[in-house]
């Protein structure tokens, strides 16, 4: 198998010794292989934001191993885990998180700056991730300067930029317009299929889960159902997913 | 209610209140000092020494006063830019215009209290120490000073509570001028900065011509150039803060060194506050040129108090009558660098001097027509004038002698004539020192004890130089005094200024500093760039007022022998209490932004 996320019982509890305690995650177990487009659906509450804390490190889990490109992500510490979030994964977010005071070029460069990578590699690096997801033109405005849509694209630019191992998606289409929306999900696909990214979306949107290849239900901190696309049109699934949510939330 | 909804808007906002109620603290101390140091009639009456440096405390408590005055209105403005939202949620939820004016004015007025209140404490501690160090070092009496002193109380007190109504009213009004849904939305994202290389190059051009019509005004016109000053030196900074601070920015963002690590990031950082603390940085700038310029004006006088008891008409550091065995061993302790010798008799109604010992060692005295401060020419009294009571000669022999001798007349006679005066006599060995103040306990000593054994020397004790130094000692004291804590007191309002400008910014950076540890950047280098950041805010207007130091002392060059000596020394205690700003500052925001 060549897995490039391997969740191993994860458990995460919220609240100290002489505190009341709420479990989030209760051993969850899953895995994500190489150049797999995965999603992550349920209702808020569900320990779905917990779960991608943990996997990008902004969060430990309390029990458990979480490998992620073969590095047992659980045991860094301090200057490896910040390394291991600007070389290994990639991140889009709902609210963009752009730096609104720098350009949309400054933006999508900032990890490989962090890296110390050399300016003379960080700008064709820049060049050729803002031309595959076709924001060229506008790589000197700033972020205010642009559309959802637009900031969106540069997210994904500047999570892609250091070629990580996966990219990870919290719903990254929460803020934008359907057609935007579509734009970007389309995207994604186009990178997972053409360019073997590796993508785990967070999200509770049926039709942005729609894309995926395979979808994972958390329920009550534990993932109650899987769901694979297999050989399905995409809108075929996209009933499937309703269905699904329908029984699930029963 | 309403007591209440105050007392918590204080304690959920209690850490950017604490920045201005420290501000406030030591303004109102100091203040208090002041008064406290120039009210005290009993002490005053006591101390005569001290009488001018009253005068100079009061002067204090007015500049004082009036900055205090801009620091608060200053202040609550960005304390108010804080509070805008939870009191725009208090009328959405339905509060009435007015009710919200109280809260805000009953805000400003319990912190206003609060702090004079402490400050007064503060200040009665401070009082006394520094009365206690004031008299060690003019040798006065202590007993008399009473450092909680009612009348400076009262002053104290009445005029910080007018400062607060005046900002409550005004905070209040401002406020209520907005509309509510301005007030919730009030726009946190930073402007994005036209690039405009020409108009930055022709204000930068302007900003410094303006700095150096200013520093050029100063040194040339007096007072009408001081105002000129005022007004040129405050555009002038406005728009090198503008102009050419953003320009180098800009040059910098382009440079090969702003694509690693944070850098890009600290100088976007910069170049968005620069533009949008133009106004605060150029009042910092000057408030700092204040504060320095107090502390080493207050310290530049303390200096030159030697210089100028050189420059008293008498030539010699210490005059000694019949020195007595321990006298002797005393003058022993000496640097000596002269010892002259004289000797005189007194009859009923003349004093009588030796030619031949004047001969041999002519008496010194200081040529009042070469001479100015700092530097002093000594001539060799003519003996032929010495006789001449229309002589310059003749007032300085007379100057010598024991005063209540002075009114009988000197007669200069040869060896031989000398030998046949009967009458008792008195040998007066006259000494310089190579410097006078290392000498000082030494000369104090040999004063002292030359005044008990003669009393009358204490009726005209400012022909001695040690007596003469000891009033100059009292008055510059109270002027080192006030500029150093004068200068503390600016500074504290300043560096207030600037932490509260940044920590109000800080909420905002909160968001952005999350996203940089989200994409990777190590823990140290998001701390390294919160210090350079923080650490360019605050050097930028501290070069800026260094600058205008520089050259405004010139302007002191008129009344002070050396405004430039040693000044390193006030420098560099500036400096040390302007980093201790900068490292809490820095570790405000930096608790602030990186909070997890």
């Amino acid at each position: 198998m060549n897995n490039i996320v391997t969740v191993n019982q994860v458990t995460k509890t919220y609240g100290g010794q002489n505190e009341k305690t709420y479990q989030a995650l209760k051993g969850i177990s899953f895995d994500v292989q190489k150049g797999e487009f995965v999603g992550i659906m349920g209702a808020s509450g569900s320990g779905k934001t917990t779960l991608l804390n943990i996997l990008s490190t902004l969060d430990t889990a309390s029990s458990g191993q979480v490998t992620i490109d073969n590095q047992e992500i659980t045991q860094l510490k301090g200057n490896e885990l910040a390394d291991f979030r600007a070389k290994e994964i990639g991140f889009i977010f709902q609210d963009f998180n752009l730096l609104e005071n720098l350009t949309a070029r400054e933006n999508i460069a900032l990890p490989l700056s962090l890296q110390n990578v050399p300016a003379s590699k960080i700008n064709p690096a820049v060049a050729k991730i803002a031309q595959r997801l076709a924001i060229t033109e506008i790589l000197d405005n700033y972020p205010t300067q642009i559309s959802g849509g637009q900031k969106q694209r540069v997210a994904a630019a500047r999570a892609l930029v250091s070629e990580p191992a996966i990219l990870f998606g919290d719903e990254p289409t929460g803020a934008l317009d359907s057609k935007s929306a579509r734009d970007l999900l389309e995207t994604m696909d186009d990178l997972n299929k053409n360019d073997q990214v590796s993508i785990l979306l967070v999200t509770h949107d049926p039709f942005s889960a729609s894309y995926c290849q395979r979808i994972l239900f958390i329920k009550d901190g534990v993932i109650s159902t899987q769901l694979q696309r297999g050989n399905q049109d995409r809108p075929t699934f996209y009933q499937e997913i309703l269905t699904t949510l329908g029984t699930f939330e029963q | 209610m309403l007591i209440k909804l105050a007392l918590n808007g204080i304690k959920s906002r209690w850490k950017d209140y604490l920045v201005l109620f420290s501000g406030l603290v030591i303004a109102s101390a100091i203040f208090y000092m002041f008064e406290a140091l120039a009210t005290n009639q009993n002490f005053i009456k006591q101390n005569t020494t001290i009488s001018a440096a009253v005068i100079i405390f009061q002067l204090g408590s007015i500049l004082l006063a009036i900055i205090t005055l801009v620091y608060i209105l200053y202040a609550n403005s960005f304390l108010m830019t804080m509070r805008q939202r939870t009191y725009a949620t208090y009328m959405m939820l339905g509060a009435k215009s007015g009710k919200i004016g109280q809260l805000i004015f009953m805000e400003t007025l319990i912190i206003g209290v609060v702090a004079t209140l402490i400050g007064i404490v503060v200040g009665t501690g401070l009082a006394y120490g520094v009365g206690t160090l004031l008299m060690q070092r003019m040798g006065g009496a202590i007993h008399s000073f009473q450092p909680l002193y009612p009348l400076a109380v009262f002053i104290t007190l009445a005029f910080f509570m007018v400062l607060f109504l005046i900002a409550a009213i005004i905070n209040r009004r401002q406020l209520l001028k907005q509309p509510i849904l301005k007030l919730l939305h009030s726009s946190n994202t930073p402007t994005a900065i036209k690039h405009r290389p020409v108009v930055w190059l022709i204000e930068a051009i302007v900003g410094v011509l303006l700095l150096a019509t200013g520093y050029w005004a100063m040194v040339h016109l007096g007072v009408l150039g001081l105002v000129l000053a005022l007004v040129t030196i405050v555009l002038g900074s406005y728009f090198v803060f503008n102009a050419l601070a953003i320009w180098v920015l800009s040059l910098l963002r382009n440079a090969k060194l702003a694509s690693k690590g944070l850098n890009k990031f600290t100088i976007a950082q910069l170049t968005f506050r620069i533009h949008d603390y133009t106004r605060l940085l150029s009042m910092v700038s000057i408030l700092f040129a204040l504060a320095l310029g107090a502390i080493t004006v207050g310290m530049g006088y303390y200096n030159q108090i030697p210089l100028m008891a050189d420059n008293a008409p008498d030539a010699y550091d210490a005059v000694v009558y019949n020195p007595t065995q321990a006298e002797l061993r005393t003058i022993n302790d000496l640097h000596v660098k002269s010892r002259s010798q004289y000797t005189f008799k007194t009859t009923s109604g003349a004093v009588y001097w030796n030619r031949s010992e004047f001969d041999k060692d002519p008496l010194l005295m200081v040529d009042p027509e070469r001479s100015g401060l700092g530097d002093v020419t000594y001539v060799k009294a003519d003996v032929a004038k010495m006789a001449n009571p229309d002589t310059n000669e003749y007032l300085r022999l007379r100057d010598i002698l024991l005063p209540d001798m002075r009114q009988r007349d000197s007669k200069v006679v040869t060896a031989a004539e000398f030998n046949r005066v009967g009458g008792p006599s008195y040998q007066v060995t006259a000494l310089k020192v190579q410097n006078f103040r290392n000498d000082l306990p030494t000369i104090k000593a040999l004063f002292n004890s030359q005044a008990k054994r003669f009393p009358q020397i204490k009726q005209d004790d400012g022909s001695y130089k040690y007596a003469f130094y000891t009033q100059l000692n009292g008055l510059f004291s109270g002027l080192e005094f006030m500029g150093f804590f004068l200068g503390i007191a600016f500074l504290a309002m300043l560096a207030s200024c600037l932490m509260f400008k940044i920590l109000s910014g800080a909420a905002n950076d909160v968001q952005r500093y999350r996203m940089l540890r989200k994409v990777g950047a190590r823990q140290k280098l998001l701390h390294q760039a919160i210090r350079r950041e923080v650490g360019v805010l605050f050097l930028l207007p501290g070069i800026l007022g260094v600058i205008h130091v520089l050259f405004g002392l010139r302007m002191f060059q008129a009344i002070m022998v050396q405004p430039y000596y040693k000044i390193w020394i006030p420098f560099s205690i500036f400096l040390v209490l302007y980093a201790l700003y900068y490292l809490i500052t820095t570790y405000l925001y930096r608790n602030i932004v990186l909070r997890k």
